[in-house]
């Protein structure tokens, strides 16, 4: 591995993050010309060689358009993989369709598996992603995932932003706890829990708040932020629980259909996303909203994936 | 029609359901939508347990949600314990391989600009006879010089063209567009000027044209995702490369249109007997000299000319500058025989941009009926190019046969104004937009679900579809 070099790729569309990592890792994106034709077909080209070298595919996905997100990704690595790369590494920070991951009803598709097998298929040899909703996904794939954590970069944050000796860390569903308690933990702060009460089928569901949060600076940590309905309706509850103000740390800011109005119409005090996913248009229209840059964590274990350096210390680090 | 489950998805419901009105079932349940995300969702209604399943997808509107859609409806099915899961796919997307990039508008970004260049062994010469000056040295000086004022104007209107003293035809100008492609071909005649690429940026450049680059070829790609998916059989029609079917693994049958574009002809065209076959580029000869020998009607091609050749090639090349329409009867070239070796200016219609290209017509179409046959059209440049150059032949009336009518950008705008006196296409991809903008007198919809049904139950039931290549349905 030693005479190949890292080689950066993104997407034209969406290079904020790319370019942010490339600066960090002191490269330059690579050249490359991504075409839609006016059927919507996507075609590729490459500027300069390839051959032997180590690929990095650096890939927002956010929403909207996550199919043609998608079907460029799987080109970009065929293009790679056939103009003969000695690795090709997708870095999917917000991996797509990592919800329906499960069964949850007859005849549902697992697109997540689905997604897994066309990157395989495609020619993917290593996918680098962060926070998968659920991380039993990195099963799915026959080639090594490296799962990497927002979690160092999120009490970075919080140390140097948040009053932190007066808050407490919330989850919005029982399913986050784990996610919640281990920021916690690191933090040494208290840990609440809010809970989603379904009486009946079809009955709105009530939500009951597990713990005190008299006084507090509530944070609410989750994994993916979409419309945001019910990161409102939490901040609503805490503040019924007298809690001194309310904001949300996400990893994900997905941030489709209504999450603006939401937010804004919310009692949230601010809304903390990860760059994983783009959102610099709609930061215009929310001022509550704010970003963790995490290309240091993403520039790192690319340097270290290159170097075949370990990376969990960027589990519990988060690198300058 | 025992353990058979037929699933539309959302690209083209009336095809579904002409199929399976041909079929004599329902088709069955499905809901398809996206979530708030963009993410596809698609929730199947009824039991496909050891079922023998077909997905209908078609290539067309907003293809990579169509495709992907597809693709997670296989693997849903296949993961719910279908017995066999085939993908039907009418119009299969992404079938042409480029080897060269799209422009942002769809033309190939380059045309082939290595292989022009080693033709004229590198710049190196100097260029200072363009095309156009080169040309008509002796007759038409005064159109030739008038030419030049207008190249220069050209020049002028853009900025960052500074060689005023080389006055070429050749200009990528904001309205131009697809026609850039050919006109690309051209560019060894003038090397070493780089302002032809100021618009398309470093990827045009002469200079930089050769091997720097790596272009993607979808082709296996989309074959391995839906045999990834769960695809146990495909069934497609009118491939653009029958060679697709080798990429891959699992069968794939490749339907044709030509029994029925047959039907339409020995019934629908008068004096069919008369009429002359065009292929309106040399990729596609050998579908229509088929469909030809069929009719035992006479066959013609247009032939796109792609390499750029110099003015002192043998005297019965057709190279010809685009500069002025008016001088393109020149007596020099056009050598008119039983079999005409016509060459042709195209000029685009806008006075703007003076696009050369060069087309031949291979055949004789004077007073005669034409009927041009391709698989595809798309931006409708090369149907539309080909008709002008018929009509300004002396055929009398033009037909335009296609299987799959994308018609994407403006295409259908195209063909309303162009010499096309009717279109014939199939629905594999939706017409109802066509019928509406060009007229029911102007189109004719040849409906395939007959075949495509046809083809289904012969599969289900384990029978031979050869014959359906043969005589259609």
């Amino acid at each position: 591995m030693a005479t190949n070099s890292i080689k950066l790729l993104a997407p034209e569309a969406h290079r904020g993050l790319a370019e942010l990592v490339a600066k960090r890792l002191g490269l330059k994106l690579t050249d490359t010309k991504l075409k839609r034709d006016p059927t919507g077909e996507v075609s590729f080209s490459i500027q300069e060689s390839v051959r032997d070298q180590d690929i990095f595919i650096i890939t927002q996905i956010g929403s909207g358009v996550v199919n043609d997100r998608v079907l460029e990704l799987l080109v970009m690595i065929n293009a790679c993989k056939t103009a003969s790369a000695r690795r090709i590494t997708s870095v999917l920070p917000n991996f797509p369709y990592a919800r329906q991951d499960r069964k949850d009803k007859s005849r549902a598709p697992i697109t997540a598996k689905l997604m897994a097998d066309m990157l395989t298929t495609a020619g993917c040899d290593h996918v680098v992603t962060m926070d998968l909703h659920a991380s039993q996904i990195q099963g799915f794939f026959d080639v090594p995932v490296d799962n990497l954590y927002a979690e160092p970069s999120v009490v970075r944050y919080i140390r140097e932003h948040i009053k932190y000796n007066e808050a407490i860390i919330i989850s919005p569903d029982a399913g986050g706890a784990k996610r919640a308690a281990a920021l916690a933990d690191r933090l040494d702060l208290n840990f609440a829990l809010i809970h989603k009460e379904r009486a009946r089928a079809n009955e709105v569901s009530k939500m009951v708040l597990v713990g005190d949060v008299t006084d507090k600076i509530c944070i609410i940590v989750d994994d993916m932020a979409d419309t945001c309905g019910t990161l409102a309706k939490a901040a609503e509850i805490l503040l019924e629980n007298r809690a001194q103000s309310v904001i949300a740390i996400v990893t994900h800011g997905v941030l489709s259909g209504k999450a603006i109005q939401n937010i804004n119409d919310s009692k949230l005090d601010g809304v903390v996303c990860t760059n994983t996913v783009p959102f610099e248009e709609k930061m215009k229209s929310c001022p509550k909203l704010a970003v963790i840059d995490i290309s240091a964590v993403l520039a790192e274990s690319i340097r270290r994936l290159h170097n075949g350096e370990s990376i969990s210390y960027l589990f519990k680090h988060s690198p300058l | 029609m025992n353990n058979i489950v037929v699933f539309g998805g959302s690209s083209h419901p009336t095809l579904v359901n002409k199929i399976c009105a041909n079929l004599g079932i329902k088709s069955s349940q499905i809901k398809l939508g996206k979530f708030s995300n963009g993410e596809t969702s698609i929730s199947i209604g009824e039991s496909v347990r050891e079922k023998d399943v077909y997905v209908i997808q078609s290539g067309c509107g907003h293809v990579n949600d169509n495709f992907m859609e597809l693709l997670i409806l296989l693997n849903a099915c296949k993961t719910a314990s279908a017995s066999r899961v085939t993908a039907v796919m009418p119009y299969f997307c992404y079938s042409r391989q480029p080897d060269i990039p799209y422009t942002a508008k769809g033309a190939p970004l380059i045309s082939k600009p290595k292989e022009s260049y080693t033709f004229e062994s590198v710049p190196g010469t100097p260029v200072s006879s363009t095309v156009t000056t080169q040309k008509p040295r002796s007759p038409s000086d005064k159109v030739n010089a008038n030419n030049n004022a207008n190249s220069i104007m050209e020049n002028m209107r853009s900025p960052k063209l500074q060689a005023l003293e080389q006055p070429s035809p050749i200009r990528i100008s904001d309205s131009g567009d697809l026609h850039k492609s050919p006109s690309m071909s051209r560019i060894p005649m003038v090397p070493e000027r780089k302002e032809n690429s100021s618009e398309l940026g470093p990827l045009f450049n002469a200079n930089n044209a050769g091997y720097k680059l790596w272009v993607a070829q979808a082709g296996t790609l989309i074959a391995n995702l839906l045999t990834t998916a769960g695809a146990d059989h495909v069934i497609t029609m009118d491939l653009h490369d029958s060679q697709f079917q080798g990429f891959f693994d699992i069968p794939v049958d490749n339907l044709y249109c030509k029994p029925i574009a047959h039907n339409y002809i020995q019934y629908n065209i008068p004096n069919y007997q008369e009429a002359v076959i065009v292929s309106p580029d040399a990729g596609g000869a050998k579908r229509a000299a088929s469909l030809a020998d069929a009719l035992e009607i006479s066959f013609a091609l247009i032939h796109k000319e792609k390499r750029s050749q110099l003015p002192k090639g043998p005297p019965d090349a057709s190279l010809t500058s685009g500069g002025g329409a008016a001088v393109s009867k020149k007596p020099l070239i056009s050598t008119m025989s039983s079999l005409a070796l016509n060459s042709q200016d195209m000029k685009n219609s806008s006075s703007s941009s003076k696009y050369v290209q060069t087309t031949m017509l291979v055949g004789d179409v004077r007073n005669k009926t034409c009927i041009m046959v391709d698989d595809l059209v798309d931006t409708s440049y090369t149907i539309t190019r080909a008709a002008k150059l018929l009509k300004d032949q002396g055929a009398t009336k033009v037909y335009a046969l296609i299987t799959h009518g994308v018609f994407s950008g403006d295409a259908l705008n195209r063909v309303s104004q162009s010499a096309i006196d009717k279109i014939i296409v199939t629905n594999t991809v939706p017409q109802e937009n066509t019928v509406k903008f060009l007229g029911k007198d102007r189109v004719h919809v040849l409906d395939v679900s007959g075949i495509f049904g046809e083809s289904i139950r012969r599969i289900h039931n384990g029978e031979s579809i050869s014959m359906l290549f043969e005589h259609g349905w």
